[in-house]
């Protein structure tokens, strides 16, 4: 009982082979969706990583303030004049003084890398490995001509008043900013700005 | 030569997998005349997939820990994202394991697929289903709801009945002096861990010691006894690709039943996620009906049927051992009820009418009624084996057929 | 031969035993689809429910939270209850009671001076529960003359039939009827936030698996032509 059934049998056969793989993968790509959704944060983790408000009403010039979040300290410094004077003396000391790495928002790449210049607002970890860098306002502290920053105990890495990393020390990047904004004058919400939420 | 080609090349020098594919694939020979009894093998290395790949992706979740194991499934259900369908999957895919074993082991009883030479494979099939047993109830508590809680605390007080040791059994299993967060723990590990890799070990043997001597088939008779010229059976056909591709257009039904429950009933009247389980765990409060889920009541309405408590544990104990040795009761000279003679027709019909009976009467709560038609059920369920040497032996059966019959 | 018939009568009737709760639960439409319902009862219930009830489950939920159903508001660390019963939490009592249960339960307060309440339920006796639903409902009173009650053979009490209105509250009773259809809507939303995307992906895999069937149907007849 062969005969031209066969060939056309191959063909057949070939086809729904074909087409049961073809839709098969489909089931299977959309039976993946939910497994690997599964993974991306949950509501809580969400609620729990949101953008936080911070009240620097009461923060006096040259105090530092850290706000934890998304287990990152966040620093809020408020600069003085003199703090901000030293900025554009250190150019030729500076790996990135421009910021041209994509270490800050847009709003942030300017020399006092900040919206406005008197509040920073950083995170605080250092880019070399991870350690949290020491707040040394004090001029003349690290070395005879420290002009003010932070320093790194951990590997000797120092960046200046803007968080900008110097030449010559293992840290390869200057401080990361992150995503923030003013709700007004008292209020800055971290994390959150104009385009969206970060990390998302 | 494809990239293809030479890849499997290059892994065939190293590895078996072209004689695997030969032995026990393409040159393995199954009886042509398998019927719809025969997917519920494929269908429960399926559903086992399933319990398998939802289990892992809910642990990442759940806490074992009786304070927030409640909480953490209803964070699933609520905040993970598609954690409401993972885990209605797994709670679908636990009744539907046992309902796709009873029909497989139904399966076995009526075409005699326990008998010579296939004890060994009913033995070690009996195992997986203690073994399943046993998954599904560690699984069951882990919830932590009304439910897991006092169906823990009954079950391990059964070993309490055990002469002299039981009390101490208890408090062994346990952990504590009574069931808290140390079990909770401990049947995580088991369910997550231990049990199945006790699963895993035992479908393989299962597998193994089924491809050895070959599948039965629904006429009973051993298709290897007329084979052609090249040595395979007459009756036989290659698993694959005629068994791959019935067992995979069979699958696709499977998922419509399964999904059509999983996103349209889940809960299944309360069967399949009791409603005393969406209340938390409450050490002081006992819920009106303790009963287990459904596809354990059948034994445990023998347990009940018995007034007695130690009688009552042997009963439910031997009820499970006289599945074992069914190969030995059967003294039948053929295999399949097809040409068995009537007292064996009469006798799985009482079978499967007080199996069913009892699991319905094990969701009951008692009654005299309901006590004597246990009794009564449970009667006719040890007839079954009790009488079965007798009647099998001296019943007339048909004569069998020389060939397959489709 | 009749021992069986009576145990097979005995075993139908044993169904005609009346509920543990001694009356009937009555029937309520649900509809999940309804969200302006599902809005509504959220709302009555931040009003008049969560002084007592917590919704814990329902932290990050933002059909409750629209409604002012927050966790902060919740009275979550509260430790001294009267009669010292804490309120049980709701998130899943539509699943764990049901919701016929809960609209029975909302409809069954009736005045009893012995209760320090001053109002006790049909379902609950005794409950601690106060009467804060009677503003609305009106005061109730347990029916005197239950021999002209409409008890039909076969059909059990409901508990319109065991209490009678005293005097009105603020709504009549469909309005009534209403808004606790509203409060169960929302209550059984809140056991199952996921149920009407449960439904929808439903369809289409069930759709999806009707066309790998066909596929996969005419597969299998055409390689087990080779058989016949």
């Amino acid at each position: 009982m062969e005969k031209e059934e066969d060939v056309i049998d191959i063909a057949r056969r070939c086809f729904l082979r074909r087409a049961t793989t073809v839709v098969g993968g489909v089931g299977i790509a959309a039976a993946a969706v939910p497994f690997v959704s599964y993974w991306l944060p949950s509501v809580d983790t969400e609620a729990l990583a949101a953008p936080v408000t911070v009240n620097i009403s009461t923060l006096q010039p040259t105090q530092q303030l850290t706000v934890p979040w998304r287990g990152q300290p966040i620093w809020i410094i408020r600069r003085t004049e003199e703090m901000l004077a030293t900025l554009p003396q250190l150019t030729a000391q500076l790996r990135d003084p421009d910021s041209l790495e994509d270490q800050q928002p847009l709003y942030a790449k300017n020399i006092h890398r900040s919206i406005k210049p008197e509040y920073y607002i950083a995170i605080g970890v250092c880019t070399h490995l991870g350690c949290i860098p020491n707040y040394r306002p004090d001029v003349g502290g690290i070395s005879p001509d420290w002009l003010g920053g932070f320093y790194c105990p951990c590997h000797g890495s120092r960046y200046d008043l803007a968080g900008r990393v110097y030449k010559g020390v293992p840290a390869p990047l200057n401080l990361k900013i992150p995503r923030h904004m003013y709700l007004n004058d008292q209020e800055i919400v971290i994390g959150q700005d104009q385009e969206g939420v970060e990390g998302t | 030569m494809t990239i293809r080609h030479s890849f499997l090349n290059w892994i065939s020098a190293r590895f078996p997998i072209r004689e695997f594919t030969k032995k026990h694939l393409t040159g393995y020979y199954a009886p042509r005349n398998f019927n719809f009894w025969y997917y519920f093998g494929f269908f429960s290395l399926l559903v086992l997939f399933n319990q398998i790949i939802t289990g892992i992706w809910l642990a990442m979740e759940y806490t074992p820990v009786s304070d927030s194991a409640f909480a953490s499934i209803q964070h699933i259900m609520r905040d993970v994202r598609y954690g409401w369908l993972l885990r209605l999957m797994h709670t679908t895919g636990a009744s539907a394991f046992f309902i796709v074993i009873y029909l497989h082991m139904y399966r076995a009883l009526i075409y005699g697929s326990y008998k010579k030479p296939r004890e060994l494979l009913w033995l070690i099939g009996m195992l997986i289903y203690m073994t399943l047993l046993l998954e599904a109830f560690t699984g069951y508590v882990l919830p932590w709801g009304q439910m897991s809680y006092w169906g823990a605390a009954v079950i391990t007080s059964l070993a309490s009945a055990i002469p002299i040791i039981g009390k101490f059994i208890v408090v062994w299993l346990r952990g504590d002096f009574t069931v808290s967060t140390v079990t909770l723990h401990r049947f995580f590990s088991l369910h997550v861990i231990a049990v199945p890799l006790i699963l895993f070990v035992l479908v393989f043997l299962h597998l193994v010691a089924l491809h050895y001597v070959g599948s039965n088939n629904p006429d009973g008779i051993d298709i290897k006894e007329k084979k052609d010229a090249h040595g395979h059976p007459l009756d036989g056909i290659p698993f694959h690709p005629y068994y791959t591709v019935k067992d995979l257009m069979g699958a696709v039904v499977f998922l419509i039943i399964f999904s059509i429950v999983l996103f349209f009933a889940p809960k299944m009247g309360g069967y399949f996620l009791e409603p005393d389980n969406d209340i938390p765990a409450n050490a002081l409060q006992t819920p009106s009906h303790i009963a287990p889920v459904w596809y354990m009541t059948p034994f445990y309405a023998i347990l009940r049927a018995i007034p007695n408590k130690f009688l009552g544990l042997i009963a439910m104990a031997s009820a499970i051992a006289f599945m074992f040795v069914l190969p030995w009761l059967d003294r039948s000279k053929v295999r399949s009820i097809r040409y068995k003679g009537i007292y064996s027709k009469i006798a799985i019909a009482v079978f499967v009418v007080s199996f069913i009976g009892l699991g319905y009467l094990g969701l009951q709560p008692v009654s005299p009624l309901h006590s004597t038609l246990a009794q009564l059920f449970t009667t006719g369920y040890f007839l079954f084996f009790l009488t079965m040497p007798f009647y099998t032996a001296y019943e007339k059966d048909k004569p069998i057929p020389d060939r397959v019959t489709p | 031969m009749k021992k069986y018939f009576i145990f097979v009568l005995l075993f139908l009737m044993q169904g005609m035993v009346f509920a543990e709760d001694n009356i009937a639960l009555e029937k309520v439409k649900i509809n999940l689809r309804d969200k302006q319902s599902i809005a509504r009862g959220a709302k009555f219930f931040a009003a008049n429910c969560m002084a007592c009830h917590t919704l814990i489950y329902l932290r990050y939920n933002k059909v409750a939270r629209d409604a002012g159903i927050t966790y902060e508001k919740m009275p979550i660390h509260v430790t001294a209850w009267p009669f010292g019963i804490t309120p049980p939490d709701l998130s899943l009592t539509a699943n764990s009671r049901g919701v016929d249960w809960i609209y029975t339960y909302l409809h069954s307060f009736y005045v009893d001076p012995q209760r320090p309440t001053g109002f006790n339920n049909l379902l609950i006796p005794n409950t601690a529960m106060s009467g804060i639903l009677v503003v609305y409902q009106g005061r109730q009173v347990l029916a005197t003359d239950l021999k002209n009650s409409r008890l039909v053979f076969g059909r059990q009490l409901q508990w319109y039939d065991e209490l009678e209105l005293q005097s009105s509250g603020t709504m009549t009773p469909q309005e009534f009827d209403a808004t606790i259809t509203d409060v169960v809507n929302f209550l059984a939303y809140a056991a199952e936030p996921y149920h009407n995307e449960r439904v929808r992906i439903g369809y289409w895999v069930i759709g999806f698996l009707f066309i790998l069937f066909v596929l996969t149907y005419f597969l299998k007849k055409e390689y087990w032509k080779d058989i016949f």
